[in-house]
Protein backbone atom coordinates (compact mmCIF):
# COMPACT_ATOMS: atom_id res chain seq x y z
CA UNK A 1 0.00 0.00 0.00
CA UNK A 2 2.97 2.40 0.99
CA UNK A 3 3.89 1.84 -2.74
CA UNK A 4 1.32 2.26 -4.58
CA UNK A 5 1.15 5.72 -2.39
CA UNK A 6 4.48 6.73 -3.27
CA UNK A 7 3.58 6.35 -6.89
CA UNK A 8 0.43 8.34 -6.76
CA UNK A 9 2.25 11.04 -4.96
CA UNK A 10 5.15 11.06 -8.42
CA UNK A 11 2.15 12.09 -10.49
CA UNK A 12 -0.96 9.99 -11.03
CA UNK A 13 -2.10 12.39 -13.64
CA UNK A 14 0.83 10.85 -15.74
CA UNK A 15 0.24 7.54 -14.78
CA UNK A 16 -3.03 7.92 -16.40
CA UNK A 17 -2.64 10.44 -19.27
CA UNK A 18 1.50 9.97 -19.74
CA UNK A 19 2.70 8.13 -22.87
CA UNK A 20 2.75 4.19 -22.01
CA UNK A 21 2.86 3.32 -18.66
CA UNK A 22 3.64 0.20 -16.71
CA UNK A 23 1.40 -0.12 -14.38
CA UNK A 24 -0.99 -3.05 -15.51
CA UNK A 25 -2.16 -3.99 -11.95
CA UNK A 26 -4.74 -5.84 -12.15
CA UNK A 27 -6.14 -7.66 -15.29
CA UNK A 28 -3.00 -8.08 -17.77
CA UNK A 29 -0.81 -9.94 -15.66
CA UNK A 30 -3.98 -12.44 -14.52
CA UNK A 31 -4.83 -13.24 -18.27
CA UNK A 32 -1.08 -13.60 -19.82
CA UNK A 33 0.40 -15.67 -16.52
CA UNK A 34 0.39 -19.33 -16.44
CA UNK A 35 0.36 -20.80 -19.92
CA UNK A 36 3.93 -20.95 -20.57
CA UNK A 37 3.56 -24.59 -20.60
CA UNK A 38 1.20 -24.53 -23.91
CA UNK A 39 2.73 -21.72 -25.62
CA UNK A 40 4.13 -25.43 -27.90
CA UNK A 41 0.95 -25.76 -29.03
CA UNK A 42 -0.16 -21.96 -29.96
CA UNK A 43 0.24 -21.04 -33.70
CA UNK A 44 3.36 -19.43 -34.36
CA UNK A 45 1.77 -15.74 -34.21
CA UNK A 46 0.44 -16.04 -30.62
CA UNK A 47 3.75 -17.45 -29.42
CA UNK A 48 5.22 -14.45 -31.50
CA UNK A 49 2.68 -12.40 -29.56
CA UNK A 50 2.95 -13.75 -26.09
CA UNK A 51 7.19 -12.72 -26.34
CA UNK A 52 5.87 -9.41 -27.92
CA UNK A 53 3.39 -8.81 -25.11
CA UNK A 54 6.14 -9.66 -22.33
CA UNK A 55 8.11 -6.74 -23.49
CA UNK A 56 5.99 -4.11 -24.63
CA UNK A 57 3.00 -3.47 -22.08
CA UNK A 58 1.30 -1.24 -25.20
CA UNK A 59 0.32 -4.89 -27.14
CA UNK A 60 -1.32 -6.13 -24.20
CA UNK A 61 -3.60 -3.02 -23.64
CA UNK A 62 -4.48 -3.57 -26.77
CA UNK A 63 -6.36 -6.57 -26.20
CA UNK A 64 -7.14 -6.24 -23.12
CA UNK A 65 -10.36 -7.43 -21.51
CA UNK A 66 -13.27 -5.16 -21.56
CA UNK A 67 -14.36 -5.81 -17.86
CA UNK A 68 -15.01 -3.16 -15.03
CA UNK A 69 -15.16 -5.82 -11.94
CA UNK A 70 -11.81 -6.96 -11.10
CA UNK A 71 -12.46 -7.47 -7.35
CA UNK A 72 -11.03 -11.15 -6.61
CA UNK A 73 -12.63 -12.85 -4.10
CA UNK A 74 -10.73 -14.12 -0.90
CA UNK A 75 -8.31 -11.71 -2.03
CA UNK A 76 -8.20 -9.68 1.03
CA UNK A 77 -8.76 -11.18 4.31
CA UNK A 78 -9.30 -8.48 7.64
CA UNK A 79 -7.30 -9.74 10.64
CA UNK A 80 -6.74 -7.36 14.22
CA UNK A 81 -4.27 -5.38 13.17
CA UNK A 82 -6.75 -3.61 10.35
CA UNK A 83 -9.54 -3.78 12.20
CA UNK A 84 -9.24 -0.54 13.81
CA UNK A 85 -8.65 1.20 10.46
CA UNK A 86 -11.87 -0.37 8.81
CA UNK A 87 -14.07 0.07 12.27
CA UNK A 88 -14.00 4.02 11.89
CA UNK A 89 -15.35 3.76 7.99
CA UNK A 90 -18.52 2.09 9.88
CA UNK A 91 -20.86 4.76 12.62
CA UNK A 92 -19.93 2.39 15.08
CA UNK A 93 -16.63 3.16 15.07
CA UNK A 94 -14.72 6.37 16.60
CA UNK A 95 -16.60 8.87 14.52
CA UNK A 96 -14.10 11.94 15.82
CA UNK A 97 -11.09 10.06 14.91
CA UNK A 98 -12.09 9.31 11.76
CA UNK A 99 -14.03 12.88 11.22
CA UNK A 100 -9.63 14.10 11.51
CA UNK A 101 -9.07 13.00 8.19
CA UNK A 102 -12.01 14.18 6.67
CA UNK A 103 -11.35 17.87 7.41
CA UNK B 1 -14.83 9.89 -50.33
CA UNK B 2 -11.46 11.00 -49.09
CA UNK B 3 -13.08 13.36 -46.82
CA UNK B 4 -15.24 11.35 -45.62
CA UNK B 5 -12.70 8.32 -44.39
CA UNK B 6 -10.56 11.46 -42.43
CA UNK B 7 -13.84 11.98 -40.42
CA UNK B 8 -13.57 8.41 -39.01
CA UNK B 9 -11.51 8.21 -35.75
CA UNK B 10 -8.97 5.22 -36.22
CA UNK B 11 -8.58 3.03 -33.17
CA UNK B 12 -6.83 -0.68 -32.72
CA UNK B 13 -7.62 -3.60 -31.19
CA UNK B 14 -10.41 -4.97 -28.65
CA UNK B 15 -9.84 -3.38 -25.52
CA UNK B 16 -12.80 -0.75 -24.10
CA UNK B 17 -14.94 -1.72 -26.66
CA UNK B 18 -18.27 -0.75 -24.99
CA UNK B 19 -16.70 2.55 -24.31
CA UNK B 20 -15.48 3.36 -27.74
CA UNK B 21 -19.33 2.48 -29.17
CA UNK B 22 -20.59 4.38 -26.64
CA UNK B 23 -18.53 7.65 -26.95
CA UNK B 24 -18.63 7.24 -30.20
CA UNK B 25 -22.02 7.24 -30.92
CA UNK B 26 -22.56 10.42 -27.31
CA UNK B 27 -19.86 12.16 -29.29
CA UNK B 28 -21.07 10.93 -33.31
CA UNK B 29 -17.67 10.67 -33.85
CA UNK B 30 -17.78 7.63 -36.46
CA UNK B 31 -14.76 4.83 -35.73
CA UNK B 32 -13.17 2.33 -37.52
CA UNK B 33 -11.67 -0.50 -35.51
CA UNK B 34 -8.43 -1.96 -36.89
CA UNK B 35 -6.83 -5.26 -35.14
CA UNK B 36 -9.15 -6.82 -33.56
CA UNK B 37 -7.14 -9.80 -32.29
CA UNK B 38 -6.07 -10.39 -35.19
CA UNK B 39 -3.10 -13.19 -34.20
CA UNK B 40 -5.41 -15.12 -32.00
CA UNK B 41 -6.55 -18.75 -33.19
CA UNK B 42 -9.94 -17.22 -33.32
CA UNK B 43 -9.78 -13.67 -34.74
CA UNK B 44 -12.01 -11.41 -34.59
CA UNK B 45 -15.10 -9.64 -32.68
CA UNK B 46 -16.45 -11.96 -29.87
CA UNK B 47 -20.33 -13.46 -29.84
CA UNK B 48 -20.73 -10.57 -27.27
CA UNK B 49 -19.23 -7.67 -28.94
CA UNK B 50 -21.58 -8.38 -32.27
CA UNK B 51 -24.53 -8.45 -29.48
CA UNK B 52 -23.53 -4.87 -28.54
CA UNK B 53 -23.39 -3.55 -31.70
CA UNK B 54 -27.05 -5.59 -32.28
CA UNK B 55 -28.09 -3.91 -29.23
CA UNK B 56 -26.71 -0.44 -29.93
CA UNK B 57 -28.51 -0.75 -33.66
CA UNK B 58 -31.89 -1.16 -31.97
CA UNK B 59 -31.74 1.60 -29.96
CA UNK B 60 -30.44 3.96 -32.40
CA UNK B 61 -31.62 5.09 -36.10
CA UNK B 62 -29.43 4.76 -38.85
CA UNK B 63 -25.80 3.88 -37.86
CA UNK B 64 -23.89 1.82 -40.13
CA UNK B 65 -22.20 -1.28 -39.08
CA UNK B 66 -19.50 -2.66 -41.70
CA UNK B 67 -17.36 -5.37 -40.23
CA UNK B 68 -14.41 -7.44 -42.61
CA UNK B 69 -14.54 -11.02 -43.06
CA UNK B 70 -12.55 -12.39 -40.52
CA UNK B 71 -14.13 -9.58 -37.87
CA UNK B 72 -10.76 -7.63 -37.56
CA UNK B 73 -11.82 -4.85 -38.73
CA UNK B 74 -15.21 -2.74 -38.10
CA UNK B 75 -16.32 0.46 -38.93
CA UNK B 76 -18.65 2.19 -37.05
CA UNK B 77 -21.06 5.04 -37.87
CA UNK B 78 -23.41 6.42 -35.00
CA UNK B 79 -27.03 7.15 -35.62
CA UNK B 80 -29.05 9.06 -33.62
CA UNK B 81 -29.95 7.41 -30.18
CA UNK B 82 -33.68 6.65 -30.32
CA UNK B 83 -34.92 4.41 -26.69
CA UNK B 84 -38.52 4.04 -26.77
CA UNK B 85 -40.19 0.67 -26.13
CA UNK B 86 -38.66 -2.08 -27.69
CA UNK B 87 -41.46 -4.57 -28.51
CA UNK B 88 -38.71 -7.71 -29.22
CA UNK B 89 -36.04 -8.97 -26.21
CA UNK B 90 -32.47 -8.33 -26.94
CA UNK B 91 -30.39 -11.83 -26.56
CA UNK B 92 -27.31 -11.25 -25.03
CA UNK B 93 -25.97 -14.72 -25.09
CA UNK B 94 -24.24 -16.20 -22.41
CA UNK B 95 -20.42 -15.19 -23.27
CA UNK B 96 -20.90 -12.60 -21.13
CA UNK B 97 -23.52 -11.57 -18.86
CA UNK B 98 -26.33 -8.75 -18.98
CA UNK B 99 -24.13 -6.58 -16.64
CA UNK B 100 -21.95 -5.98 -19.74
CA UNK B 101 -24.59 -4.75 -21.99
CA UNK B 102 -26.41 -2.62 -19.28
CA UNK B 103 -23.01 -0.73 -18.44
CA UNK B 104 -22.94 1.44 -21.55
CA UNK B 105 -26.67 1.01 -22.23
CA UNK B 106 -27.94 3.01 -19.05
CA UNK B 107 -25.61 6.32 -20.23
CA UNK B 108 -26.19 5.76 -23.68
CA UNK B 109 -30.04 6.01 -23.14
CA UNK B 110 -30.01 8.67 -20.45
CA UNK B 111 -29.57 11.01 -24.01
CA UNK B 112 -32.20 9.07 -26.43
CA UNK B 113 -35.49 10.31 -28.10
CA UNK B 114 -37.80 8.48 -25.53
CA UNK B 115 -37.49 6.75 -22.07
CA UNK B 116 -36.10 3.41 -22.94
CA UNK B 117 -37.62 -0.04 -21.92
CA UNK B 118 -36.29 -2.85 -22.72
CA UNK B 119 -36.25 -6.66 -22.38
CA UNK B 120 -32.58 -8.30 -22.44
CA UNK B 121 -32.16 -12.03 -22.07
CA UNK B 122 -28.78 -13.46 -21.15
CA UNK B 123 -26.36 -14.09 -18.05
CA UNK B 124 -27.95 -12.05 -14.73
CA UNK B 125 -25.55 -13.01 -12.60
CA UNK B 126 -21.88 -14.40 -13.12
CA UNK B 127 -18.30 -13.47 -11.35
CA UNK B 128 -17.13 -12.02 -14.03
CA UNK B 129 -19.45 -8.64 -14.83
CA UNK B 130 -21.33 -6.39 -12.13
CA UNK B 131 -24.88 -8.56 -11.57
CA UNK B 132 -28.16 -6.91 -12.28
CA UNK B 133 -28.81 -6.77 -8.05
CA UNK B 134 -25.92 -4.38 -7.97
CA UNK B 135 -27.47 -2.39 -11.00
CA UNK B 136 -30.20 -1.96 -8.76
CA UNK B 137 -28.38 -1.26 -5.61
CA UNK B 138 -25.31 1.03 -6.29
CA UNK B 139 -25.23 1.73 -9.89
CA UNK B 140 -28.89 3.71 -9.67
CA UNK B 141 -27.81 5.46 -6.68
CA UNK B 142 -24.89 6.99 -8.87
CA UNK B 143 -26.94 7.83 -11.57
CA UNK B 144 -29.71 9.74 -9.16
CA UNK B 145 -26.60 12.15 -8.05
CA UNK B 146 -26.32 13.06 -11.10
CA UNK B 147 -30.03 13.76 -11.51
CA UNK B 148 -31.50 11.42 -13.06
CA UNK B 149 -35.24 10.84 -12.40
CA UNK B 150 -34.47 7.71 -9.26
CA UNK B 151 -38.64 6.89 -9.30
CA UNK B 152 -38.43 6.18 -13.22
CA UNK B 153 -35.58 4.12 -13.35
CA UNK B 154 -36.49 0.24 -12.93
CA UNK B 155 -34.68 -3.15 -13.21
CA UNK B 156 -36.86 -6.21 -13.10
CA UNK B 157 -35.53 -9.40 -13.01
CA UNK B 158 -38.09 -11.98 -14.20
CA UNK B 159 -35.60 -14.82 -14.55
CA UNK B 160 -32.28 -15.46 -13.41
CA UNK B 161 -29.79 -17.14 -15.83
CA UNK B 162 -26.21 -18.19 -14.59
CA UNK B 163 -23.69 -19.48 -16.93
CA UNK B 164 -22.80 -21.41 -18.94
CA UNK B 165 -26.66 -21.51 -20.14
CA UNK B 166 -28.08 -18.90 -19.14
CA UNK B 167 -31.65 -18.10 -19.32
CA UNK B 168 -32.01 -15.28 -17.26
CA UNK B 169 -34.89 -12.59 -18.10
CA UNK B 170 -34.56 -8.67 -16.65
CA UNK B 171 -37.06 -5.64 -18.37
CA UNK B 172 -35.23 -2.22 -17.72
CA UNK B 173 -37.01 1.19 -17.84
CA UNK B 174 -34.57 3.83 -17.74
CA UNK B 175 -35.46 8.11 -18.09
CA UNK B 176 -34.04 10.49 -20.27
CA UNK B 177 -32.43 13.54 -19.31
CA UNK B 178 -31.91 17.05 -20.72
CA UNK B 179 -28.17 16.96 -19.11
CA UNK B 180 -26.92 15.69 -16.07
CA UNK B 181 -26.02 17.61 -13.32
CA UNK B 182 -22.29 18.37 -11.87
CA UNK B 183 -21.49 16.96 -8.67
CA UNK B 184 -19.20 17.33 -5.78
CA UNK B 185 -19.73 14.28 -4.04
CA UNK B 186 -16.08 13.76 -2.03
CA UNK B 187 -17.94 12.72 1.40
CA UNK B 188 -17.80 8.90 1.35
CA UNK B 189 -19.39 8.90 5.34
CA UNK B 190 -20.00 5.78 7.17
CA UNK B 191 -21.41 2.67 6.63
CA UNK B 192 -24.44 2.75 8.54
CA UNK B 193 -26.11 -0.52 7.09
CA UNK B 194 -25.42 -3.45 4.62
CA UNK B 195 -27.91 -4.75 2.69
CA UNK B 196 -27.89 -7.69 0.31
CA UNK B 197 -29.80 -10.44 -1.58
CA UNK B 198 -28.58 -13.88 -2.19
CA UNK B 199 -29.85 -16.14 -4.67
CA UNK B 200 -29.82 -19.48 -5.59
CA UNK B 201 -31.34 -21.35 -8.59
CA UNK B 202 -31.85 -24.91 -9.33
CA UNK B 203 -30.16 -25.89 -6.16
CA UNK B 204 -31.48 -26.24 -2.26
CA UNK B 205 -31.82 -22.46 -0.63
CA UNK B 206 -29.79 -24.04 2.28
CA UNK B 207 -26.80 -22.06 0.03
CA UNK B 208 -28.31 -19.47 0.93
CA UNK B 209 -28.56 -19.21 4.50
CA UNK B 210 -24.92 -20.92 4.45
CA UNK B 211 -23.93 -17.60 2.79
CA UNK B 212 -26.00 -15.43 4.82
CA UNK B 213 -24.63 -17.05 7.82
CA UNK B 214 -20.95 -16.87 6.90
CA UNK B 215 -21.00 -13.29 5.52
CA UNK B 216 -23.00 -12.02 8.73
CA UNK B 217 -19.95 -13.68 10.88
CA UNK B 218 -17.87 -10.62 9.51
CA UNK B 219 -19.95 -7.98 8.67
CA UNK B 220 -22.20 -7.98 12.11
CA UNK B 221 -19.41 -7.25 14.81
CA UNK B 222 -19.08 -3.89 12.98
CA UNK B 223 -22.41 -2.92 11.74
CA UNK B 224 -25.67 -4.33 12.99
CA UNK B 225 -28.23 -3.24 10.44
CA UNK B 226 -27.86 -5.83 8.65
CA UNK B 227 -30.55 -7.23 6.12
CA UNK B 228 -29.54 -9.72 3.29
CA UNK B 229 -32.80 -10.75 1.61
CA UNK B 230 -32.89 -14.14 -0.18
CA UNK B 231 -34.06 -15.09 -3.92
CA UNK B 232 -34.58 -19.34 -4.58
CA UNK B 233 -35.90 -19.70 -7.63
CA UNK B 234 -36.82 -22.84 -9.38
CA UNK B 235 -38.89 -23.65 -12.08
CA UNK B 236 -38.62 -21.47 -15.39
CA UNK B 237 -37.62 -18.43 -13.44
CA UNK B 238 -34.31 -19.94 -12.37
CA UNK B 239 -32.66 -19.98 -15.94
CA UNK B 240 -31.13 -23.29 -17.61
CA UNK B 241 -28.05 -23.31 -14.97
CA UNK B 242 -27.66 -24.36 -11.38
CA UNK B 243 -26.03 -21.78 -9.34
CA UNK B 244 -25.92 -19.60 -6.18
CA UNK B 245 -24.65 -16.38 -5.54
CA UNK B 246 -24.70 -12.85 -2.92
CA UNK B 247 -24.92 -9.43 -3.41
CA UNK B 248 -23.99 -7.22 -0.84
CA UNK B 249 -24.08 -2.95 -0.75
CA UNK B 250 -22.81 -1.14 1.82
CA UNK B 251 -24.92 2.30 2.44
CA UNK B 252 -23.24 5.19 4.20
CA UNK B 253 -24.26 8.14 6.31
CA UNK B 254 -23.83 10.82 3.00
CA UNK B 255 -25.92 8.56 0.67
CA UNK B 256 -22.97 6.50 -1.19
CA UNK B 257 -23.46 2.82 -2.02
CA UNK B 258 -20.83 0.26 -1.75
CA UNK B 259 -21.32 -2.97 -3.69
CA UNK B 260 -19.61 -6.38 -4.43
CA UNK B 261 -20.97 -8.95 -5.44
CA UNK B 262 -20.20 -13.24 -7.02
CA UNK B 263 -21.37 -16.39 -8.25
CA UNK B 264 -20.73 -19.61 -8.19
CA UNK B 265 -21.51 -22.16 -11.13
CA UNK B 266 -20.31 -24.61 -13.58
CA UNK B 267 -18.41 -23.46 -16.25
CA UNK B 268 -18.19 -24.27 -19.35
CA UNK B 269 -15.00 -26.45 -19.31
CA UNK B 270 -14.28 -28.22 -21.97
CA UNK B 271 -12.62 -31.03 -20.36
CA UNK B 272 -14.51 -32.49 -19.06
CA UNK B 273 -17.89 -32.09 -20.79
CA UNK B 274 -15.91 -34.79 -23.60
CA UNK B 275 -16.25 -37.54 -20.43
CA UNK B 276 -19.11 -37.61 -18.03
CA UNK B 277 -21.33 -35.55 -17.18
CA UNK B 278 -20.96 -36.39 -14.02
CA UNK B 279 -17.69 -35.22 -13.25
CA UNK B 280 -17.82 -31.55 -12.56
CA UNK B 281 -15.75 -29.69 -10.63
CA UNK B 282 -17.18 -28.73 -7.07
CA UNK B 283 -18.43 -25.57 -6.59
CA UNK B 284 -16.89 -22.93 -4.39
CA UNK B 285 -18.66 -23.95 -1.11
CA UNK B 286 -21.17 -21.59 0.22
CA UNK B 287 -19.37 -20.61 3.39
CA UNK B 288 -16.42 -19.45 1.05
CA UNK B 289 -18.37 -17.36 -0.70
CA UNK B 290 -20.27 -15.62 1.90
CA UNK B 291 -16.97 -14.93 4.07
CA UNK B 292 -15.00 -13.78 1.25
CA UNK B 293 -17.96 -11.49 -0.46
CA UNK B 294 -18.13 -9.81 2.62
CA UNK B 295 -13.87 -9.21 3.00
CA UNK B 296 -14.02 -7.69 -0.50
CA UNK B 297 -16.54 -5.46 0.93
CA UNK B 298 -14.40 -4.35 3.73
CA UNK B 299 -11.87 -3.64 1.44
CA UNK B 300 -13.82 -1.49 -0.55
CA UNK B 301 -15.31 0.49 2.59
CA UNK B 302 -11.51 0.50 3.38
CA UNK B 303 -11.00 2.40 0.17
CA UNK B 304 -13.09 5.29 1.30
CA UNK B 305 -14.17 6.29 -2.58
CA UNK B 306 -17.98 7.64 -2.80
CA UNK B 307 -18.39 3.74 -5.12
CA UNK B 308 -16.98 0.92 -5.48
CA UNK B 309 -14.03 -0.15 -7.50
CA UNK B 310 -16.13 -1.69 -9.97
CA UNK B 311 -18.41 1.91 -10.79
CA UNK B 312 -15.33 4.04 -11.45
CA UNK B 313 -15.89 3.78 -15.29
CA UNK B 314 -19.43 4.81 -14.97
CA UNK B 315 -18.78 7.44 -12.25
CA UNK B 316 -15.66 8.82 -14.36
CA UNK B 317 -18.26 9.02 -17.39
CA UNK B 318 -21.00 10.77 -16.08
CA UNK B 319 -18.82 13.45 -14.72
CA UNK B 320 -17.45 13.61 -17.92
CA UNK B 321 -20.46 14.05 -19.55
CA UNK B 322 -22.08 17.06 -17.52
CA UNK B 323 -22.69 20.36 -18.53
CA UNK B 324 -19.47 22.83 -18.70
CA UNK B 325 -19.77 22.52 -14.59
CA UNK B 326 -16.92 21.19 -12.53
CA UNK B 327 -17.72 18.12 -10.57
CA UNK B 328 -15.32 16.65 -8.11
CA UNK B 329 -15.64 13.25 -7.39
CA UNK B 330 -13.45 10.77 -4.77
CA UNK B 331 -12.65 7.42 -5.41
CA UNK B 332 -10.37 5.01 -3.77
CA UNK B 333 -7.58 3.83 -5.79
CA UNK B 334 -7.69 3.89 -9.07
CA UNK B 335 -8.43 0.56 -11.06
CA UNK B 336 -7.22 -0.54 -14.35
CA UNK B 337 -10.57 -0.30 -15.74
CA UNK B 338 -11.00 3.36 -14.42
CA UNK B 339 -7.89 4.23 -15.85
CA UNK B 340 -8.90 3.28 -19.14
CA UNK B 341 -12.01 5.05 -18.76
CA UNK B 342 -10.19 8.33 -17.97
CA UNK B 343 -8.24 7.90 -21.51
CA UNK B 344 -11.08 7.11 -23.42
CA UNK B 345 -12.75 10.23 -22.05
CA UNK B 346 -9.77 12.15 -23.21
CA UNK B 347 -9.93 10.79 -26.82
CA UNK B 348 -13.54 11.23 -27.38
CA UNK B 349 -14.90 14.26 -25.63
CA UNK B 350 -11.71 15.90 -24.96
CA UNK B 351 -12.22 15.90 -21.57
CA UNK B 352 -9.20 15.52 -18.70
CA UNK B 353 -9.04 15.00 -14.82
CA UNK B 354 -7.38 16.41 -12.77
CA UNK B 355 -6.08 13.51 -10.44
CA UNK B 356 -4.59 14.08 -7.18
CA UNK B 357 -4.36 11.82 -4.25
CA UNK B 358 -5.81 12.71 -1.18
CA UNK B 359 -2.57 12.72 1.48
CA UNK B 360 -4.16 12.27 4.69
CA UNK B 361 -6.32 8.99 3.17
CA UNK B 362 -5.71 6.22 0.66
CA UNK B 363 -8.25 7.80 -1.76
CA UNK B 364 -7.59 10.03 -4.91
CA UNK B 365 -9.85 13.59 -5.43
CA UNK B 366 -10.73 13.75 -9.04
CA UNK B 367 -11.72 17.23 -10.78
CA UNK B 368 -13.25 17.97 -14.17
CA UNK B 369 -15.16 20.23 -16.32
CA UNK B 370 -18.00 18.43 -18.10
CA UNK B 371 -17.98 18.54 -21.88
CA UNK B 372 -21.53 19.99 -21.78
CA UNK B 373 -23.05 17.35 -23.35
CA UNK B 374 -27.10 18.01 -24.25
CA UNK B 375 -29.72 15.37 -25.33
CA UNK B 376 -30.44 16.74 -28.67
CA UNK B 377 -32.39 13.83 -29.61
CA UNK B 378 -35.07 14.57 -27.55
CA UNK B 379 -38.45 16.28 -28.31
CA UNK B 380 -38.68 20.01 -27.27
CA UNK B 381 -41.53 20.37 -25.70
Amino acid sequence: AERTLARKATSLKQVVYGESTNNSTSMNEEYDSGEDDEDFFLPIEEQMKKQKSRHGPDDTMVDAEDCSKCVKLMSQKWNEKDNEEIRNRFVSGNLAKAALRNS
Amino acid sequence: MGKMEKSYKKLKGSASFRQRLLLSTLSSTPIIIEDIRPSKTDPGLRKHEVSLLRLFDTVCDGCSVVINETGTKLKYKPGIIMGGRINYPHDCGVSRSIGYFLEPLIVLCLFAKEPLTITLKGVTNDSKDPSIDTFKSAAFHILKRFGVDFEALSLKIESRGLPPNGGGEVVLSLPIVQSLTAVNWIDEGFVKKIRGVTFSTKVSSQFESSMIRAARGIINPLVSDVHIFTDHRSGPPAGNSPGYGISLVAETTSGCYISVDTAAYHGKDEDTSGFADDVKKDLMPPEDIGEGIANVLLGEIAQSGVVDSTYQGLLFLLCALCPQDISKIRIGKLSQYGIETLRNIRDFLDVKFDIKPDPDTQSVILKCIGCGMKNLSRKVT
